[in-house]
């Protein structure tokens, strides 16, 4: 029997939905292998509910929805429109063919409009044969590709840190010692001679803070509300005072326009930064090619400029190329094969300055969007769930893959991720305090009354 | 494979709904007739026990058994509906199946309370697993002293098994006193916390013992009211939770320090807990 | 004790692995995990310690325990229990400890887990002891050593030309039978038990060579309402690494799912029930319905894990003096912001 693709349509109750029922009536051929499911608007169609979709096994997604300046909800068209084609490049990217998934716009009265892209876009995936993207089962597919973790062989020597150690404990002495601040985060080496994040909570605490190569980790992490240590003994909530490195004070941006706290309960302390390392002495791949040398936004500045690098592509950069040049089949056994290997531990997302929710929708009880197995399908959908949601918000400082203890190249998808925002919006995540192009915040007229 | 519990402690047996009342709002009472040997495994519990009931396909939770054997010989549940489970759960009605396992978890030590004065304080759904509790003194009136009851709830819609309220009344020696956070213009009874109306009451200390159950919060203030009135903390006994997925000892959730809520509890006396070093709260 | 030559090894492992499922170490993306392999020249030779412990070949991450069927004549249960003989094959001392006291926890302790139980009665342990301590190694300080073979069927040590081979039960014994053993004996070696790096002490690391405090004599009950917790618990990210690399964490959680069909569509009124880890760091691991937490602050949780494996399983499933703690070091490791067991117990034991 020949191949008839499963279409699911998600159409938009005021215009579209109608205009397949115009179809319909005016007796317009359209194809039987589309489900319609009724949505109040295309904006609503979230990204989760695209890629469970393809995860239970549709050949294809159609959106459609208002013409743009026509949407009864004013701007959830905007939405969709902004949206979906980073999702079908995220998914591509995976190894879907973009072709499966199309958005377009249908107004009440277009039945013909509405017949013809339901001809064509059955046509066209019809042409595709069965999608390839849900593993079936209890299948574990047979992977042949390895690639080990992107750390590039770049060394990092040691340069002068004493001026800035000296400078980073002064200030942290004056904020603790007037009270300006309840504590520092900074860095300090353990007794294993591991640097580390550390926590000053006195004057006499700020003595073991540090500045060396080895500073890699994202302190702005632990300014969130989920894993910032209350301040001792103080029934005010005092500021807190963060040592940051360029990269991370984009991350100050981000959660400042996500209202994660208050500008003045942060005491920004900027360090101008010469690169950090790898745990085996190699150069950061992100510190490659960074010409971002001085932080975003500070309050006080320790450090010089460093002199600029040479613009020259990352290994990640690279390998972005190299599998956007690769079939779609090809790069769904990549990233199968990296996924394979996750245990969903969530180390990524803990590091994560970014990943705020109190309860995140890949670990509710009740959530229907992801099972809770640790198996292939729910284990992509995560971290392509994950990726998405950081469109526009990640600021490449790649913690999430540096904890993460499978070696997972999750860098691979954040930074495809900010090529598509820049290319789309011209957007590049925290270097203004302004919110992600694919975000949707709600204006002040709709606050909680 | 034989259907024996024996075999697999984590397959549940098939039980029958052969009720399914209405207790409070969002509160149902679920009545099962165990099936396929379960009625075997469920001819002997205690009251205090629990027992998981699975609304298959969403999943399983566990629920104080609200009833004793010889109220049988169906098992009765009260299920608060707020989670997936218990949602489920709400969906299914008289004829339905569900799972259940157990009776799992140490029980209230009815047998050294003979003789002794009773005081139960019950507080929203906690009153579920105290049930068996006043329904073991009833049918053995004699063998128990004075039987105090307080039952509480945030609004008058909450309270449950108000259709049980007149035959304890009825019982000898038997009190039952009613409170309410906020009251409606139909209520009668106290307005107040359940530790206002404990000071309102002042049960006596001598020859009793106390068992409470409800939110967390509640037993913290509760027992120390009761402390305060002369008390010892031996003599208060409660029935803690904390979240439970298998109820068996193994999954290691429900610890309170060294113990775990699903075999060393949930009944526990004051002076238990008051050597856990973890907070119940 | 017997020699063998890396050649027989080799040749007695690809025979196992032509009966059952040999799993040993290999290396996925320069990731070093326990994994079934077709032959023994997929096996990462010459491996240190692998990333994740041997705990998955026994208490896999995502388990099936019953399939569940709704139809109009009712539910149907059918029992999911594991088949299938398995062979690990390069076991360390320290995860073959951890097996051990698993058995504690879903054997020796009423009621037996059926599917632990099938799965530990159908593997067998061929150890490889190890030739000295890594740097965040401490199996001595918690009652193991790097070649203990106690917990093995079969132990091997590496040798000059090859293994020496140790008989240790009669699952081993059996194990063995398809390989001859040459006439020629070798002695056990000895090994350094000497943690090369050196202990976590106060000052210059280069100085102290104490080693790593036997968590028995820590006085845990005195130290639980410390100020230590908040401190050291400032940095932790709750990311839950820790118990997912440790052999002995084993918390899970059990949850109903709709069955993943293999071809067609979903069938309507197919579920399964399934467990699948979980860890007492993460954030919502006691959130109850109605949304009031347990453990809501970070240094609870991380007091719980450091109690846990050292004072609360070991009375609750009787280990006696010993800890839950194999003293892999995985934790030491895998932690990305440098929380590490062993300064926590030197800092105790202070």
């Amino acid at each position: 029997m020949a191949f008839e693709p499963r279409i699911i349509a998600y159409l938009c109750t005021w215009c579209s939905y109608t205009g397949a029922d115009t179809a319909g009536i005016a007796r317009l051929k359209s194809p039987a292998n589309i489900r319609d499911i009724r949505v109040p608007c295309s904006g609503r169609v979230s990204p989760e509910l695209v890629m469970r979709t393809f995860d239970q096994g549709a050949d294809g997604v159609l959106i459609l929805g208002c013409h743009i300046g026509e949407c009864h909800y004013e701007t959830g068209n905007h939405r969709a429109a902004k949206r979906l084609p980073i999702l079908r490049a995220l998914m591509g990217y995976a190894g879907l063919e973009p072709e499966r998934l199309r958005l377009d716009w249908v107004s009440a009265s277009e039945g013909e409009r509405f017949s013809r892209i339901a001809t064509e876009f059955v046509d066209t995936v019809r042409a595709l044969g069965p999608v390839r993207w849900r593993v079936p089962g209890d299948e574990i597919p047979a992977l042949t590709q390895q690639f080990a973790a992107i750390c590039g062989d770049v060394p990092l020597g040691e340069y002068d840190c004493a001026a800035k150690t000296d400078a980073i404990r002064a200030k942290a002495k004056e904020l603790l010692t007037s009270g300006a601040v309840g504590y520092v985060v900074g860095y300090e080496v353990g007794p294993r001679g591991r640097t580390r994040p550390s926590f000053a909570n006195t004057p006499e605490e700020a003595d073991k803070l540090v500045w060396n190569p080895d500073c890699t980790y994202n302190l702005t992490t632990y300014l969130g509300k989920k894993r910032r240590p209350a301040v001792k003994g103080i029934e005010q909530p005092k500021p807190v005072a963060v040592v940051v490195k360029p990269c991370d004070s984009r991350a100050i941006n981000v959660l400042l326009t996500e209202n994660q706290f208050p500008r003045e309960q942060v005491y920004i302390i900027g360090v101008t930064c010469e690169g950090t390392r790898h745990d085996h002495g190699a150069l950061q791949v992100r510190c490659q090619t960074c010409n971002d040398r001085v932080p975003i936004v500070y309050d006080t500045l320790i450090g010089e400029p460093p002199a600029p690098v040479p613009e020259h592509p990352t290994p990640v950069a690279l390998k972005i190329a190299e599998l956007e040049k690769e079939t779609p089949a090809e790069r769904m056994e990549f990233w199968l094969s990296q996924f394979d290997r996750c245990i969903r531990c969530y180390a990524c997302r803990q590091a994560c300055p970014m990943c705020n929710c109190p309860v995140c929708l890949y670990e509710r009880d009740d959530s229907l969007w992801i099972g809770m197995g640790v198996n292939m399908n729910e284990k992509r959908a995560f971290h392509l769930g994950r990726a998405y949601h950081m469109a526009g918000r990640c600021i490449g400082c790649n913690e999430c893959e540096r904890a993460c203890p499978m070696n997972i190249p999750i860098s691979l998808l954040n930074m495809k991720m900010a090529q598509e925002i820049e290319a789309a919006f011209g957007h590049r995540a925290g270097m203004e305090p302004v919110p992600s192009p694919v975000v949707t915040i709600l204006s002040g007229e709709y606050k909680e009354g | 494979m034989t259907d024996s519990q024996e075999q697999n402690p984590m397959k549940p047996y098939l039980g029958k709904l052969v009720a399914v009342k209405d207790l409070a709002t969002e509160i149902k009472l679920f009545r099962v007739e165990l099936m396929n040997g379960g009625s075997e495994a469920f001819s002997a519990y205690q009251p205090g026990q629990f027992a998981f009931v699975s609304a298959f396909g969403f999943g399983e939770a566990p629920f104080g058994i609200a009833n004793t054997p010889q109220r049988g010989p169906c098992v009765d549940f009260a299920v608060n509906r707020l989670g997936s489970v218990t949602t489920g759960l709400h969906e299914l009605g008289e004829g339905d199946i569900v799972g259940v396992r157990g009776p799992l978890g140490n029980c209230f030590p009815m047998d050294q309370f003979k003789g002794k004065n009773l005081i139960v304080l019950g507080g929203g759904i906690g009153g579920a697993p105290l049930r068996p509790v006043i329904q073991t003194v009833l049918d053995h009136r004699a063998d128990y002293g004075r039987l105090t009851i307080l039952w509480a709830a945030r609004l008058p819609s909450l309270l449950v098994f108000t259709d049980e309220y007149d035959e304890w009344r009825a019982a000898p020696d038997t009190s039952l006193h009613l409170t309410v956070d906020q009251a409606d213009e139909k209520w009668d009874h106290n307005v107040g916390l359940i530790t206002q109306l404990l000071e309102k009451v002042t049960p006596s200390s001598e020859n009793a013992v106390t068992i409470t159950c409800g939110p967390p919060i509640m037993i913290y203030y509760v027992t120390r009211m009761l402390a305060q009135m002369g008390f010892a903390l031996k003599d208060n006994y409660v029935t803690l939770e904390a979240r439970m997925h298998c109820g068996l000892g193994k999954c290691g959730r429900c610890n309170l320090g060294t113990k775990l809520i699903c075999v060393d509890g949930p009944v526990f006396n004051m002076a238990q807990v008051g050597e856990l070093m973890e907070t119940f709260l | 004790m017997n020699l063998i030559t890396q050649a027989q090894l080799a040749e007695w492992l690809d025979g196992l692995a032509r009966q059952r499922t040999l799993i040993a170490p290999h290396e996925v993306a320069g990731v070093l995990l326990y994994r079934p392999v077709e032959s023994s020249q997929k096996i990462a030779w010459g491996f240190g310690r692998t990333v994740m412990s041997v705990k998955e070949a026994f208490f896999p991450p995502t388990e099936r325990l019953l399939t569940i069927e709704k139809s109009d004549g009712g539910i149907k249960l059918i029992e999911n229990l594991p088949e299938g003989e398995q062979v690990l094959f390069g076991v360390r001392p320290c995860d073959a400890r951890g097996v051990r006291i698993l058995d504690a926890l879903f054997l020796d302790k009423e009621p037996v887990d059926p599917y632990y139980a099938r799965r530990r009665a159908n593997t067998a342990l061929v150890g490889l002891a190890c030739k000295e301590m890594g740097p965040t190694c401490f199996c001595t300080s918690v009652g193991g050593a790097p070649d203990e073979a106690s917990d093995m069927d079969v132990m091997l040590y590496e040798v000059e030309g090859g293994y020496a081979v140790e008989t240790v039960t009669e699952k081993g014994k059996a194990l063995l039978q398809t390989i001859n053993l040459e006439e020629q004996t070798v002695e056990k070696p000895i090994v350094n038990r000497q943690s090369p790096a050196l202990s976590v002490a106060e000052g210059s690391i280069e100085n102290q060579k104490s080693p790593i405090p036997n968590p028995q004599f820590i006085s845990w009950p005195a130290h639980f309402t410390s100020e230590y917790w908040p401190r050291v618990s400032e940095r932790c990210l709750s990311c839950r690494a820790c118990t997912y690399v440790c052999p002995t964490c084993r918390c899970f959680i059990i949850r109903d799912e709709v069955l993943p069909y293999t071809s067609g569509e979903p069938a309507a009124g197919a579920f399964e029930r399934i467990r699948c880890w979980d860890s007492c760091e993460g954030e919502n691991y006691r959130r109850i319905a109605g949304g009031h937490r347990q453990r809501a602050e970070k240094s609870e949780r991380l007091r719980n894990r450091f109690f846990c494996k050292f004072y609360y399983y070991p009375e609750q499933y009787g280990l006696g003096a010993a800890s839950a703690c194999t003293g892999c070091g995985r934790c030491v490791d895998i932690c990305p912001v440098n929380v590490d067991i062993t300064e926590v117990l030197t800092d105790l034991a202070r």
